[in-house]
């Protein structure tokens, strides 16, 4: 059922590998085979091709900071919440940000830190919810091994036995009986009971629960219920302004300044399309995307039309006039 | 820009209606709201004047057709070059400009309001050159199309020459060219003054102010017309010091020392000849603000001290005001308009040519909300018997909650028997099959049903109450003071029907409204996906669609009172709102889908059709959508109360997907029938 892959495209920005251990078999999330090396210290190079510009690959247990450009006052509410151990809710559209921002705010609280917590070998477990995903997928199973069988953990049990931050992806694209089972997580009790073993886990102190869900297009198949909702702290995440946007995709992807400003800019006149047919406009993501393809020598108006145009919606009159949006736009 | 008498079939020619979507949704992109773009209407026939350009601050009219250049891309950048100079007046603030209090100012308000118009399409054609780098290409050559249509400066008019040469300065010529043919010593003195425009950061007073500049140097050319040179010519280094051609001779007032404004050399012809139509039309427009033209006369005044008064006369509608409604939700009005707008584009079915018009009707989305949050319990109160009749109905219907699958790769626990299989075949060396697991699945009745309600003015009609009817066959005595014979005897007299004093009547689209909730109410018990949406308008430009309920919203007391909001509004204008319900149901992941359409009527609209008295075009459309609604794989059916209903609803969809009731009560009764034959149970 799980593959311990490590995500090197569904995190917010790049598809650099920050790491922690990703689950699921959500549509983002890609297969590399060299992740189990990399967990175990033996890191082989990623091809030439697959390196960001900038950005150098990290080891999944966040050896390095994950570059984050705070928009507000995320960092420190975060924070906030951690001390006091109060799971967080992450809300926002797609490729704005939400998981760079929990890799970078486990690098903080587990990384760069002094005490016990540093020494937790894979700080940020990730799972990618998908609509197929039981509670047993999240808390485990039995496995049949030769004659007999064996109790394998999933991801959140995990999270709660060795304390790192279990990170639930879009999670109401799960089923419903896996948002009730992390209700005692999220509580004072901040147990996870195991039917199957009959087991009452207590949560390792360092412990904490994050989820994310994207209210534009959730909001068509599904919704959070209000008592799941209300037991979280809510970070409400939002497409950056232009001048914040041309710095991440600068960073991101290499580019100059002048040209990171003028893909801010096509993304935030791109976004007035949204009501459209893509309900969350072009993503930052999308946008570091062009970028990084004019960065390896693609024309940028290629670039965009590969990395935004085609990629936003499928109504060829809306293609063609995202493509005259960029084309004004581009120098 | 239109080229004059283009040939028929121009290869690069481009219709307005060829790119009105993508170029609407390309104003709509940079402007960051809804622009309406709509084709010029064309002169009459020997006005040798073309449909140009124009915006009224909210819309953009763009030419019917271009075809200047050979190719379609090409003309398709000169549409685009139309748009951005339409957006940049509505950007940078030129309808922000009290126009009208700017020419009433001046000797020759003609001449002024050329002035200002074509100094503002410098600035604006200079800013958008400048904010949209990638269309400059598009701009030059658009500019250098228009440049090679203008004749030589004429001699011997100095007025005519200077306002010449001010515009093609505008459009891009070749400044020393210019000066070359200049006769009247003070050209290159306007073009240096005009050329301040182009520098960035300068704004629409800034136009004004260079206007009311330049149009004082012209007057007094003018007034000294038989004495073209003045005296004052050969001191550019004053002028260059204060950046003005030489001080008028007029007073504050900007009126000229006993000026006689018939003695300007400029004809009709030279006016109108400063038109370019790529840029429209610049217009005063008497709402605008008054003053500034005060303001901006003031000789040395800086914009920045102008722009506070500016700021009381700026239009809502102008573009740097983001919060402001959109155009398409305050045209909309009622009680929903400016909520949670969105717009699509539907085509529409002509039965004469048998052809589709595309994007013919713009579709306005809003989602209701209501404040009778008490409805839902009226309507349980009042059809309680009923909502348990259609409850239990449902409930003989609703799947187990929950079927196990076996042998799964994975699930949430081990099957047995395949475990005692695996094992037994891994002892006696075969292959083992993996599939070892029992899961969980929810069973689910996969359907997905939108419940369509006509809200046309017709449904705000009276109906009687099923418990005044037996009261009703009994005549009361009539009123002495009633001289109408035909309220009673065999008509119904739906004042008879009272509720109490006071009471309201209910109408056609109460008791629709209580059928839906009724239905919907029991839905909840059947787990079935649905929405409810109510559809109106007045006119192919205004179809409004009114979400109540989405088939993604949970059912809550909003919803109730959103379903209670609907009332009745316009027209009734089925297809857009038909093909709108069809895109949302086709969006949904269950494999049956349902469309029920509930109507008092025959579709009807202000222009369903050149005649507005012929049913068949609304009848014809309304078909064609249901076709294409069946063609997706959806189920359709129609209920009408109108008696009349079997004439044209038989000619729109098959014998046995429609309905005529009757009697309006049994509504709520008839749905539950026919969604459970439709849902195959």
């Amino acid at each position: 059922m799980f593959d311990h892959t490590t995500d090197r495209s569904v995190n917010g920005l790049t598809r650099a590998t920050y790491g922690a251990l990703t689950y699921g078999h959500g549509q983002d999330t890609t297969l590399y085979p060299e992740a189990d090396d990399t967990r175990t210290g033996t890191a082989r190079p990623f091809p030439e091709h697959q390196v960001p510009a900038v950005v150098t690959p990290l080891s999944s247990n966040l050896t390095s900071e994950p570059w984050y450009l705070p928009l507000a006052d995320e960092v420190a509410v975060f924070e906030a919440a951690y001390e006091a151990r109060l799971p967080v809710l992450l809300k926002g559209p797609t490729g704005c940000g939400k998981t760079r921002f929990v890799e970078h705010m486990a690098w903080r609280l587990y990384r760069n830190t002094e005490g016990t917590r540093r020494e937790t070998p894979i700080p940020l477990i990730t799972v990618a919810c998908h609509e197929d995903l039981t509670s047993t997928d999240l808390v485990g199973r039995y496995l049949l091994s030769g004659d007999t069988t064996v109790w394998m953990d999933g991801p959140l049990t995990r999270s709660v036995r060795t304390g790192a931050i279990c990170y639930l992806d879009e999670v109401v694209e799960a089923r419903k009986d896996t948002t009730v089972i992390i209700h005692s997580l999220t509580d004072h009790r901040r147990v996870l009971p195991i039917e199957k073993t009959g087991e009452l886990l207590d949560a390792h102190p360092d412990f904490l629960l994050v989820i994310s869900y994207n209210p534009g297009y959730q909001s068509i198949m599904k919704d959070l219920k209000p008592s799941t909702r209300q037991r979280f702290v809510s970070l409400e995440f939002t497409y950056p302004d232009v001048d914040v946007e041309a710095k991440i995709i600068a960073h991101e992807s290499g580019v100059d300044h002048d040209f990171a400003t003028c893909l801010a800019r096509i993304g935030e006149k791109v976004r007035n399309l949204r009501e459209h047919g893509f309900e969350d406009g072009v993503s930052t993501r999308l946008l570091v995307y062009a970028a990084q393809l004019t960065a390896k020598g693609i024309a940028p108006r290629r670039a965009c039309d590969a990395a935004i145009t085609s990629a936003v919606t499928d109504d060829v009159e809306v293609q063609q006039a995202v493509s005259d949006i960029i084309g004004v736009l581009l120098p | 820009m239109n080229v004059e008498d283009p040939p028929e079939h121009h290869p690069g020619r481009v219709r307005f209606a060829d790119v009105q979507r993508p170029l609407s949704l390309f104003a709509e992109g940079l402007a960051g709201r809804f622009i309406q773009l709509t084709p010029s209407v064309a002169s009459p026939p020997g006005t040798g004047r073309e449909p140009t350009t124009e915006s009224d601050g909210a819309s953009i009219q763009v030419p019917n057709e271009l075809s200047p250049f050979p190719t379609e891309a090409l003309n398709r950048g000169a549409y685009r070059v139309a748009v951005l100079h339409q957006l940049g007046y509505l950007e940078h603030g030129t309808y922000a400009f009290d126009l009208t209090g700017f020419i009433g100012n001046r000797r020759n308000p003609a001449l002024a309001q050329r002035v200002f118009a074509t100094l503002e399409d410098l600035r604006i054609d200079t800013i958008i050159r400048r904010q949209y780098p990638g269309a400059r290409f598009d701009i030059d050559r658009v500019l250098e199309h228009a440049r090679s249509s203008r004749r030589a400066l004429p001699r011997g008019r100095p007025l005519a020459s200077l306002l010449e040469a001010l515009v093609q300065f505008s459009l891009g010529a070749d400044v020393p060219g210019l000066n070359a043919q200049d006769e009247t010593g003070w050209q290159h003195r306007m073009l240096d003054v005009a050329a301040t425009l182009q520098v960035p950061g300068a704004t629409v007073h800034d136009t004004g102010r260079v206007a009311a500049e330049i149009c004082r140097f012209l007057e007094e050319l003018d007034v000294r017309s038989g004495d073209p040179r003045p005296e004052t010519t050969d001191s550019d280094a004053d002028a260059d010091a204060d950046d003005s051609p030489a001080p008028p001779t007029t007073g504050a007032d900007g009126q000229s020392n006993g000026a006689d404004v018939d003695r300007v050399d400029l004809s009709e012809d030279d006016l109108n000849g400063t038109r370019i139509d790529f840029r429209g039309e610049l217009s005063p427009d008497p709402g605008q603000g008054r003053g500034v033209g005060d303001a901006t006369d003031a000789r040395g005044e800086s914009a920045s001290q102008t722009a506070p008064a500016l700021k009381a006369t700026t239009s809502p509608e102008t573009i740097t005001d983001p919060t402001g409604p959109t155009l398409a939700a305050r045209r909309s009005g009622g009680p929903l308009a400016g909520d949670h707008l969105r717009t699509y584009f539907y085509r529409e079915w002509d039965y004469r040519s048998q052809s589709y018009l595309p994007d013919w009707c713009r579709l306005h989305e809003h989602h209701l909300r209501g404040e009778d949050y008490a409805f839902i319990t009226g309507v349980r109160r009042r059809h309680a018997l009923l909502a348990g009749q259609v409850k239990r109905h449902f409930g003989a219907i609703r799947p187990e909650a929950w079927h196990r699958v076996h042998r799964t790769p994975d699930g949430d626990e081990l099957s047995l028997d395949s475990v005692v299989e695996a094992v037994i075949d891994r002892r006696s060396g075969h292959a083992t099959d993996e599939h070892l697991y029992v899961r969980r699945d929810r069973a689910v009745r996969d359907v997905a049903a939108a419940f369509l309600l006509d809200m046309s003015r017709s449904t705000d009609s009276p109906v009687p109450d099923p418990a005044e009817l037996a009261q009703a066959a009994i005549p009361s005595a009539p009123d002495p003071g009633e001289h109408d014979p035909y309220l009673r005897g065999g008509y119904f007299d739906f004042d008879e029907f009272d509720l109490g004093p006071g009471a309201p009547k209910r109408r056609v689209i109460d008791v629709a409204k209580e059928s839906l909730a009724v239905m919907c109410d029991a839905l909840q018990t059947l787990g079935d996906s649905h929405a409810i949406f109510g559809f109106s308008g007045s006119g192919r430009h205004n179809v409004e669609f009114h979400v109540a309920k989405e088939f993604s919203d949970r059912t809550s007391s909003r919803t109730w009172a959103a379903l209670a909001a609907m009332e009745p509004i316009r027209y009734t204008r089925m297809g857009p709102p038909i093909r709108h319900t069809v895109t949302k149901l086709a969006a949904q992941p269950e494999r049956t889908k349902v469309l029920v359409v509930v109507t008092d009527g025959y579709p009807q609209d202000e222009d369903y059709g050149p005649d507005r008295n012929d049913r068949n075009y609304g009848i014809h459309d309304t078909a064609r959508a249901l076709e294409e609604a069946e063609a997706a794989g959806i189920a359709t059916f129609c209920v009408t109360v109108d008696p009349a209903g079997h004439d044209y609803l038989r000619r729109m969809c098959a014998a046995d997907r429609y309905l005529v009731i009757s009697d309006v009560n049994a509504l709520a009764s008839e749905l539950e029938k026919v969604y459970r034959s439709l849902t195959g149970r």
